[in-house]
């Protein structure tokens, strides 16, 4: 089903899925000023808002790096660097329409084994400072990645055992007609839920939380600090992102091009999960690994065996 | 002026602000979080963060010698502003970011000369630091010694020296003077390392003066010592002060203590909202604290904050995550003269965010009225003002309690479900208060 | 036209590229790095014991029942292609084999693994 794209696309896949979290970024920036600092008095003044990520980034550029006392700057950094990495690569099985830069077979196993470094990631760059706030944030993601990752998992395959098939074109392919969030908004939700997780942003922020002074991130500073954040929201730019072809029916849709209703779908999700967050606290894992086990896990599963009987009856 | 230099110049105009409030400087700390929010400068929670150290109070040249130390800690050029005086917020960030300004665009000069200094200084405290180290016993900052934890030989040596023995009081080996961490028995009967940590006093959304001395085993609190810096001489708290006031004959309206109190309680819930990761119904908070201090009208007060109370009060997550911590029945919190709203929520955290809402909405109804305060019923935002005890006092004197055994982000709510006022002339038991 | 996994070798360069040039721009706009090391922060205190340390956990249970989940994935993803092909007994098989493994989660949520506060 999908078409070939091409060699420069390389190129193009990493400032698109920049460009997206600029303009997210933005977006959240709008909202939190809101509620700091009250409706913007006018048009300019809500530009400036929305441009506070770019300035931001100007900042950390311009900021030097400092290394904590005997730090371990090597595991420290490879953690930094492996955040935008592992959500670019995992980027790569997006599709943009029809198309993406790479549709293997096994499409669903990669985007999940790519997301799954942010464990590494997380607790590399917690530990790297020597520092005893930053290594709390780092363990907080662990126990978070043992709740969110097995509800996560049920939830894509989920997906795929609707269309057969573990590759992503594929799963596009199969909800020409009836989109699969539609017969599975238990494993729709599911995996919005984790694209959250797995980002370690909003609810599930508390590897990063304020009450350890900012967790994992708390040393990083300059230009790792910019990578690290920045890396940050790509994951969930592409976390998001991949719950329009997994569940959203991908390019599939009426009167528009199919890339313009990718863009679509992909924007409303993530504003939904930008201005979703607003409502909800931090959720701490010694409350919600529980929750994900005994509630999450069994009810994905009952998701599954359901969509098992639909297939076998098709 | 070349590319590089405008660049420099143009990414410190909205500087990340730290801001370290010291007993005493209440008034100062709202002052400078009005300004700060006025210019959309954010506050930062770690030095790595930031560019300027905003310290409000007068620091004695002890704690000034920390605070200097701090400001090394922050990413270069890092610049120091205190605020010492009401009304002087705006000036002092003004001046911090033209100085802040001029160092970005010619770093080279300025900056190294500090460094040199800071790093001299620096040495110079970690060997005579409060650790019980001896200096000198590892190599200082040799780079052949800078992965203490990680590498097999760091817990090679400490177990041979006394690890499976049982007799873990082996001789500290310290590397880059400091030593590792010893072991002791966990709460469920393990033996594990027990990292002494110093927590406090410059920490977002923390009683100002506060310091937590803890033995953390993982995330968790095993034990806490309670500590402060040294705070106002009078004693005088910014949230008590009309009843203070009116304690001395002075009359003092019924509007004005409402005000206050509402105030506090909102300055209190948004530290704890905010720790619990909900930054939206803090940030309105916050704001709407001193909109109740700048005397906005009570109608305009109450609409507000019945607005966000009622998002609060219903939310079942919050409910969900803040329940069963830090339990305290009125029954032990009389028994430890705590008095006020943590007496009469009679329950966990979730419960004392309920009654400051509750009372919060109460005060609002009182703002204009201008009747004077009874003399004899001082009650102020943390309980009865006047006795021989002031009412924080008990609030400190139970944290080690209830810390005790909780996860570290829960020991954070839970200290700031009570929010002790550390500007009372509160004292702490383990004698001289903070050695810096 | 590349191949699937050579195209993402690709963009592990592109990526990697990028990286390089952000920290190559941060390296002509931010002033000299310092070169001495600062305390790690922690109040405004210094520590007086290194952070690295054995770090403890509460979760330590939850991560053996992961490992069984974890492992069971490895058959999950190949099953999702064979299902209509193998019919009825591939979809009993896979949930009965999932129903063992639940009851061991809930035995552990019985036992309070999974809440540590």
């Amino acid at each position: 089903m999908s078409e070939a794209v091409p060699p420069w696309a390389v190129v193009i896949l990493p400032i698109a899925l920049v460009s997206v979290a600029v303009v997210t970024v933005g977006f959240d920036a709008v909202l939190s000023a809101a509620a700091v600092r009250g409706r913007p008095g006018s048009l300019r003044e809500l530009g400036f808002r929305a441009a506070a990520p770019l300035r931001e980034v100007l900042r950390l550029l311009v900021q030097p790096s400092r290394r904590t006392t005997a730090a371990d700057t090597a595991l420290g950094r490879i953690g930094v660097v492996l955040v935008p990495v592992a959500a670019v690569l995992a980027g790569a099985v997006l599709p943009l329409g029809f198309r993406s830069l790479s549709d293997p077979t096994v499409g669903i196993v990669w985007f999940n084994a790519m997301e799954a470094l942010a464990w590494a990631a997380v607790w590399l760059t917690g530990w790297g400072p020597n520092s005893a706030l930053s290594l709390i944030g780092g363990y907080r993601f662990l126990a978070q990645g043992l709740a969110y990752e097995l509800p996560h998992m049920f939830a894509i395959t989920t997906a795929a055992l609707g269309a057969e098939s573990l590759q992503v074109g594929e799963v596009v392919a199969a909800q020409d007609g009836l989109w699969f969030a539609v017969w599975m908004p238990v494993a729709f939700f599911v995996y919005l839920l984790s694209a959250m997780a797995m980002s370690f942003w909003g609810p599930f922020g508390h590897p990063l939380g304020r009450d350890a002074a900012g967790g994992a991130a708390m040393e990083l500073s300059g230009v790792d600090r910019l990578v690290f954040l920045g890396g940050r929201w790509l994951l969930m730019v592409v976390t998001a992102g991949v719950s329009v072809p997994l569940f959203l029916g991908g390019g599939h849709g009426p009167l528009l091009p199919a890339w313009a209703w990718t863009l679509v779908k992909t924007a409303l999700v993530l504003a939904a999960l930008v201005a979703g967050r607003r409502l909800l606290p931090t959720l701490r894992m010694e409350r919600y690994t529980e929750f994900a086990w005994l509630v999450l896990v069994p009810a994905t599963l009952l998701q599954a065996l359901v969509v098992a009987v639909v297939v076998l009856n098709r | 002026m070349d590319l590089r230099s405008r660049l420099r110049r143009r990414a410190v105009q909205s500087p990340v602000v730290l801001v370290a409030v010291l007993p005493g400087a209440t008034e100062l700390r709202l002052d400078v979080e009005a300004e700060l929010r006025r210019r959309g400068w954010d506050i930062a929670g770690a030095p790595a963060v930031a560019d300027l150290l905003v310290v409000c109070g007068s620091p004695d040249p002890d704690v000034g010698r920390r605070l200097d130390t701090l400001r090394r800690a922050m990413p270069q050029p890092a610049l120091r502003v205190d605020v010492s005086r009401p009304g002087r917020a705006a000036q002092a960030l003004d001046e911090g970011l033209a100085l802040l300004s001029e160092r970005a665009a010619s770093p080279s000069e300025s900056a190294s000369g500090h460094e040199d200094a800071g790093a001299g200084e620096h040495q110079a405290h970690s060997g005579s630091g409060s650790a019980p180290a001896e200096p000198g016993h590892g190599a200082p900052h040799g780079h052949e010694h800078q992965h203490p934890g990680h590498e097999a030989a760091g817990h090679t040596e400490q177990d041979a020296h006394g690890g499976h023995g049982g007799h873990d009081h082996h001789a500290m080996s310290t590397v880059a003077g400091l030593p590792m961490a010893d072991r002791a028995d966990d709460r469920d009967g393990l033996r594990l390392d027990r990292l002494l940590l110093p927590l406090g006093p410059v920490l977002a959304d923390w009683p100002a003066g506060l310091i937590l001395r803890c033995a953390l085993q993982g995330d968790i609190v095993q034990e806490v010592r309670v500590d402060r810096l040294p705070g106002p001489p009078d004693g005088t708290s910014f949230w008590n002060e009309p009843w203070l006031r009116a304690s001395r004959g002075e009359p003092v309206a019924l509007g004005v203590g409402a005000r206050r109190r509402c105030a506090a309680h909102l300055d209190s819930l948004g530290r704890l909202l905010s720790l619990a990761g909900w930054g939206d119904p803090a940030a309105r908070l916050r704001r709407l604290r001193d909109e109740v201090l700048d005397g906005a009208p009570a109608g305009q007060c109450g609409e507000r904050l019945r607005a966000v109370a009622g998002r609060v009060e219903r939310s079942r997550t919050l409910r969900w995550g803040l329940a069963g911590l830090g339990r305290l029945p009125a029954e032990r919190a009389r028994r430890w003269g705590v008095t006020g709203p943590a007496l009469e929520a009679d329950g966990d955290v979730h419960d004392r965010l309920l009654v400051w809402l509750r009372e919060a909405r109460r005060a609002v109804r009182d703002f204009d009225d201008v009747r004077p305060l009874p003399a004899g019923e001082l009650i102020g935002p943390r309980g009865t003002v006047g006795g021989s005890r002031p009412p924080s006092q008990a609030l400190l004197d139970v944290l080690p309690e209830l810390l005790a055994g909780a996860e570290f982000g829960c020991a954070r709510l839970i200290v700031a479900s009570l929010d002790p006022d550390v500007d009372e002339s509160v004292a702490v038991s383990a004698g001289d208060g903070a050695h810096v | 036209m590349l191949t699937a996994w050579a195209s993402i070798l690709l963009l592990l360069g592109v990526v990697v590229a990028g990286l390089v040039v952000v920290y190559g721009v941060s390296m002509w706009l931010a002033p000299a790095r310092s070169v001495g090391e600062v305390e790690p922060f922690s109040g405004g205190f210094a520590p007086e014991q290194h952070a690295f340390s054995r770090f403890h956990v509460r979760w330590y249970p939850i991560t053996m029942i992961f490992l069984a989940f974890d492992m069971e994935m490895l058959f999950m993803y190949p099953w999702v292609k064979v299902v209509s092909e193998v019919g009825v007994a591939a979809v009993v098989e896979m949930f009965l084999f999932l129903a063992i493994l639940f009851a061991g989660v809930l035995y552990a949520g019985r036992e309070g693994a999974f809440r540590w506060t």
